[in-house]
């Protein structure tokens, strides 16, 4: 009974200072608030990536800023743009590369539903690019704001972490 | 050290109005433009208006071609030619210093025909010249005018892919725009699905 | 790794022999901007030939215009050259007022030239950051984005859009322009120019730009006119063409602006060509704005149901990236019955096979930056 105290008391002394937390939650802090995403803007929607990433709108803020060349180094797969039937095996190919743990984002119409680009008779679009992969956030948009591309981006942290962080912005 | 960048020339082009008929070098009286028949008018509409004749801006030129009148249509002369005679007038473009705009396909079913529509235009002044030719829709075959611009050779490959036109001579005739292993030529009117 | 049977021996032009082998650049890489892939058969560092291969965004535009009314392909034409939808809007309405002859009100002439060199500027820019990221300088990107903002603020605001906009409209306009666009136009015009000054001083005059730059990539007059090269390309090359001097549409004929025009040929040149004409838009946009008539923003009469008269028409802008044209085929429907689209960046990109033989590597990557190209304009 005594140890019990002590080491209820203990802790409670100690809190200040010692922080206790899963292994797993710590490491879904970490990949949530560095995720590297991986340079595949297609069409319209890369530039209002770039712009995310640019300094009005700053993806750095939130760990994301550094764009990766190469699927090997990147975690994160924003879809920005349309996928082609020609560039659907390209994709493919990239998404295989990226090793685990990795996310999708489909930015934009077109990468969710082929976008304005479906029309009875088409040759050429995928209609979406989760008719390849798994696609973990969908961001709506022709294009879609780079804060919307931000707000995503804080729905995929809220995936891996179970908290947001930070507050939904309620319009006045 | 650096060099000094070079200054620009600016203001080096004279505007030229449109509508001023661009002549060649030496002065040549205007020929009377060959005259196209007007399409005949079905009996239920009055007789369409004679489009008025416009000069030709290529007098000195063996072919055919019409003055167009540029605020209505966007260009300034039309020629219709046979398919063997596209090379010879992409030539003669050429020798007049004309760029390749484009090259584009009209499927007409209807008529069981494909028109093949050149488009030239003059960098240095307001000449926009077309040239047109129809081909059978069954065995679409025309020689290739990449030897005279070789930017041809792109717009032929996507004319090839769109509609299936066969380009005589063309040294890469393969699919551009579509996948490698494409087979199917989207934009006939029967196409239905890949 | 390269194994053995990969490298391929040939004999040189001179005789000796070389190794040569094949490499991928794309479609998925930073410097392409967009999805092409380059073929690139490499001896060594230097580029034997290199192949452009395009398709990978071919969103079958030509194909929605036999599919789309006038009215609904619109949208559409912005998504050519996201980077300057204005222009390429404003090239297929031109076709469609040309067919049907209606008159464009003033204002809204006006007000297209506006936006249209905005959208000009912001597309410049866009080049100018991207260039410079594939030459390996970051921060001018950040530069141009910033002021690319400021553009894209003023444009939301009478148009809805940052970036694919759907302004115009056949016979005119969609919507006014109001003071907070006018005076915020002025604000604009006044405080880029000395931000051109500073992009001079800093990044043209800079040692390690001209190095990578002057007499790299070395276009002629001759290869220009052969493969329709337009824009800043043949401008770069000595010849004026401008569309909006030698074909003049819209009210660009009451402005007055200069054609920057450079005689060498190289990728400096083209550089330089971009940089001077985004200086030049500032001066039509002040221009624009003072002369900006009073009045309606929409033609008159323009029909409910929009059907081209059978036939033909043409109608050419002056892109931020060459000379686009639309060529509409109609057969006196409510659906043309072919909507051909002369894109710039195709005709530009074709000469890169012939202009980048024999080259470095990080130089036919330059020369392919200075040529501007986007695409899906290519791809359509």
């Amino acid at each position: 009974m005594e140890a019990q105290d002590d080491s209820a008391q203990a802790l409670k002394d100690c809190a200040p200072f010692v922080k206790f937390a899963k292994l797993d939650e710590l490491l879904a802090l970490g990949r949530a608030n560095s995720l590297w995403p991986l340079t595949f803007g297609l069409a319209c929607c890369a530039i209002e990536m770039m712009a995310a990433g640019a300094s009005r709108f700053d993806l750095a803020r939130f760990g994301a800023e550094v764009f990766r060349p190469s699927p090997r180094q990147a975690d994160l797969m924003i879809i920005a743009g349309t996928v082609n039937k020609k560039m659907a095996a390209a994709v493919k190919t990239l998404y295989d590369q990226m090793p685990e743990p990795k996310w999708v984002i489909a930015m934009g119409n077109c990468a969710i539903s082929g976008g304005p680009f479906v029309f009875p008779g088409q040759y050429a679009v995928i209609e979406g690019v989760d008719k390849l992969f798994p696609v973990d956030v969908y961001i709506p948009g022709c294009p879609p704001r780079p804060e919307a591309l931000i707000e995503g981006l804080l729905k995929l942290e809220e995936k891996l972490t179970g908290k947001r962080r930070w507050p939904i912005v309620k319009a006045e | 050290m650096t060099p000094n960048l070079p200054e620009p020339k600016l203001g080096a082009a004279q505007p030229v109005s449109p509508t001023a008929a661009p002549a060649p070098a030496a002065p040549v009286p205007p020929k009377p433009a060959v005259a196209a028949a007007p399409p005949s008018p079905t009996p239920a509409q009055p007789a369409p208006a004679p489009a008025p004749v416009l000069p030709n801006p290529l007098p000195h030129a063996p072919l055919p071609f019409k003055g167009v009148d540029y605020a209505a249509k966007g260009y300034h002369a039309d020629a219709t030619v046979t398919p063997d005679q596209v090379v010879f007038a992409a030539e003669l473009l050429d020798k007049e210093g004309l760029s390749l705009d484009t090259i584009t396909g009209v499927d007409w079913m209807a008529e069981g025909q494909m028109e093949v529509v050149y488009d030239y235009f003059h960098p240095a002044k307001a000449l926009r010249v077309v040239v047109r030719t129809r081909i059978p829709r069954d065995n679409p075959e025309i020689p290739t005018i990449q030897k005279v611009f070789p930017g041809a050779n792109w717009h032929e490959r996507e004319t090839h892919d769109f509609f299936g036109i066969k380009f005589l001579g063309h040294p890469n005739l393969t699919p551009f725009l579509l996948p490698e292993d494409a087979t199917y030529h989207p934009l006939r009117k029967d196409f239905t699905q890949c | 790794m390269l194994v053995k049977d990969q490298l391929k021996t040939e004999i040189a032009a001179d005789g000796s022999p070389r190794e040569t082998f094949v490499i991928n650049l794309g479609p998925q890489h930073p410097a392409t901007h967009g999805v092409l892939r380059v073929k690139m058969t490499m001896d060594g560092e230097y580029v034997v030939r290199a192949e452009p291969v395009c398709g990978y965004i071919h969103r079958m535009q030509e194909k929605m215009g036999e599919n789309r009314t006038y009215a609904q392909f619109l949208p559409n034409t912005s998504r050519i050259d996201y980077l300057s939808a204005l222009t390429y809007t404003h090239g297929f309405v031109g076709a469609v007022e040309r067919a049907l002859k209606l008159q464009v009100p003033p204002r809204a002439e006006y007000i297209r030239v506006i936006t249209s060199e905005l959208n000009r500027i912001s597309s410049h820019l866009v080049w100018w950051g991207a260039f410079l990221l594939d030459l390996g300088g970051f921060t001018p990107l950040l530069y141009a984005f910033d002021d690319r903002e400021k553009i894209l603020d003023l444009l939301e605001g009478i148009t809805g859009s940052r970036l694919t906009y759907s302004y115009f409209r056949i016979g005119g306009l969609y919507n006014d322009i109001d003071d907070t666009f006018i005076n915020g136009t002025r604000a604009f015009v006044a405080q880029m120019r000395p931000r051109l000054k500073m992009y001079r001083s800093l990044v043209t005059d800079n040692i390690i730009l001209r190095k990578r730059l002057i007499d790299i990539g070395p276009i002629t007059e001759e290869m220009c006119r052969k493969y329709g090269a337009t824009g800043p390309v043949i401008r770069g090359s000595g010849v004026p063409y401008d569309v909006r001097k030698v074909e003049p549409y819209s009210v660009y004929s009451d402005l007055d602006f200069v054609v920057p025009t450079f005689e060498e040929g190289d990728s400096m040149a083209r550089y330089l060509v971009r940089m001077e004409e985004m200086a030049q838009s500032l001066r039509i946009i002040e221009q624009g704005l003072d002369k900006l008539p009073a009045g309606p923003v929409m033609a008159e009469k323009v029909p409910r149901v929009l059907k081209l008269p059978a036939g033909d028409y043409c109608y050419a802008v002056e892109a931020a990236r060459g000379r686009f044209a639309v060529r509409i085929v109609s057969d006196n429907k409510e659906i043309p019955y072919r909507v051909k689209l002369r894109t710039p960046s195709l005709s530009n990109l074709s000469l890169f096979e012939e202009a980048s033989a024999g080259m470095l590597l990080p130089d036919a990557l330059a020369l392919m930056g200075s040529l501007d190209l986007v695409i899906p304009d290519i791809d359509r």
